[in-house]
């Protein structure tokens, strides 16, 4: 039986350096999973997420057992990540979280439930989708991206991603609306199920 | 469309997540309008999906050196000479005194083979000088190997084997 992650980190925390590389070798792919979805470039996923562990290391003593390991790594992997990227969050317009009439007048929800059928999990059309959604990720703007990563893969509650992010949780949820519709549209585009593209107009449908 | 500004929002919520209130409002709008059920829809076929994408990106890497350079970017293992998560790592206690050796018989593979012969080539040495039996003269033998220089020496007492210090590197 596997070691579980509260007595690899308590040998881990004496010193031994396989007992670390367990937990590293564990988690080491959801947390570059996480680390792309935000960062977007491989090889900047593959470094923050490796800063992630060395972080993890250095205050290892901290570590109570009050979360999960993984929810603790993640945490910091998913700063890391962000922290990167602030440039781009900088630089960006500044986008609009309020959700108006013009959001909801593009049209095409409900395609993609019906392209992909009654028993969506096993279609061939999900699968295809899921092969275009780290590309359709990659065109979101950083702060989409993020909340999308931390909702859908880290897989935090509107209170934690207030918490988090630092908004409110109608702001939480407005962006989540921003940012899914904008991937569905990205998505049924890949499908050839509409015209639409993500890029139409900003966020809010105000400049 | 006015009341979908306010709950389409919602459509993404989980269990719990909602108050009693903003959830039995959203279940009223939604027995009456299409688009959020449409949305609604939507939003459970793609449940998952991210997650899954992420996930087969993750799985294209190769992640086989990954432990190794997070664990040489960990000071306090990387000057304690962590060996590579292919070789059989020295238990944590004996790691400090072990590992210089190890990673120079790493390194030097030819030249440990080498000094592990020196003491049976030194052995088959001291075969052949006992079985000559005892000269006038005093024998000294010396057998070289890679690092390594083994003596005999004939003394008042019998013969003695002599197994030289490994030469400094270079030399």
């Amino acid at each position: 039986m596997e070691a579980d992650d509260l007595a690899l980190v308590s040998r881990a925390k004496t010193g031994d350096p396989e007992s670390f590389r367990a937990l590293v070798v564990r988690y080491q792919k959801k947390v570059y999973a996480v680390a792309l979805g935000i960062v977007k470039d491989r090889d900047l996923a593959w470094d923050v997420a490796q800063e992630a562990f060395v972080r993890v290391h250095a205050h290892l003593s901290d570590f109570k057992g009050e979360s999960s390991f993984s929810t603790w790594v993640l945490r910091i992997a998913t700063h890391l990540a962000i922290d990167s990227v602030r440039k781009e969050r900088a630089g960006a317009r500044r986008a609009i979280d309020d959700v108006s009439e013009p959001d909801l007048q593009e049209g095409g929800e409900g395609l993609l439930a019906s392209a992909l059928g009654n028993d969506p999990h096993e279609s061939a059309l999900r699968r295809e989708l899921a092969g275009k959604m780290a590309e359709a990720l990659a065109e979101l703007p950083e702060k989409h991206r993020t909340i999308l990563v931390l909702r859908e893969v880290e897989g935090l509650s509107y209170e934690e991603l207030a918490e988090r992010l630092g908004i409110h949780k109608g702001t939480v949820m407005s962006r989540l609306f921003h940012a899914r519709k904008k991937m569905q549209a990205l998505l049924r585009e890949y499908a050839g199920l509409t015209g639409h593209t993500a890029s139409e107009g900003t966020e809010g449908g105000k400049p | 469309m006015m009341e979908c500004l306010r709950f389409a929002p919602m459509l993404g919520a989980r269990p719990g997540e909602l108050t009693d209130e903003e959830a039995a409002a959203l279940a009223e709008h939604l027995a009456s309008c299409d688009a959020c059920q449409a949305r609604l829809a939507d939003e459970r076929a793609l449940s998952g999906m991210l997650f899954e994408a992420l996930a087969v990106e993750a799985n294209r890497r190769d992640f086989s050196t990954f432990s190794d350079e997070v664990l040489a970017r960990i000071p306090a293992y990387a000057s304690g000479g962590v060996a590579p998560s292919r070789v059989l790592s020295p238990r944590p206690e004996t790691r400090g005194l072990l590992a210089p050796i190890l990673s120079w018989v790493r390194h030097h593979r030819l030249a440990a083979a080498a000094s592990a012969l020196a003491p049976t080539l030194a052995a088959a040495a001291l075969i052949l000088y006992l079985d000559r039996g005892s000269g006038p003269e005093p024998v000294s033998v010396v057998v070289s190997a890679e690092g390594r220089a083994t003596t005999v020496l004939e003394t008042s007492d019998g013969p003695v084997v002599l197994l030289g210090d490994p030469e400094p590197e270079g030399t």
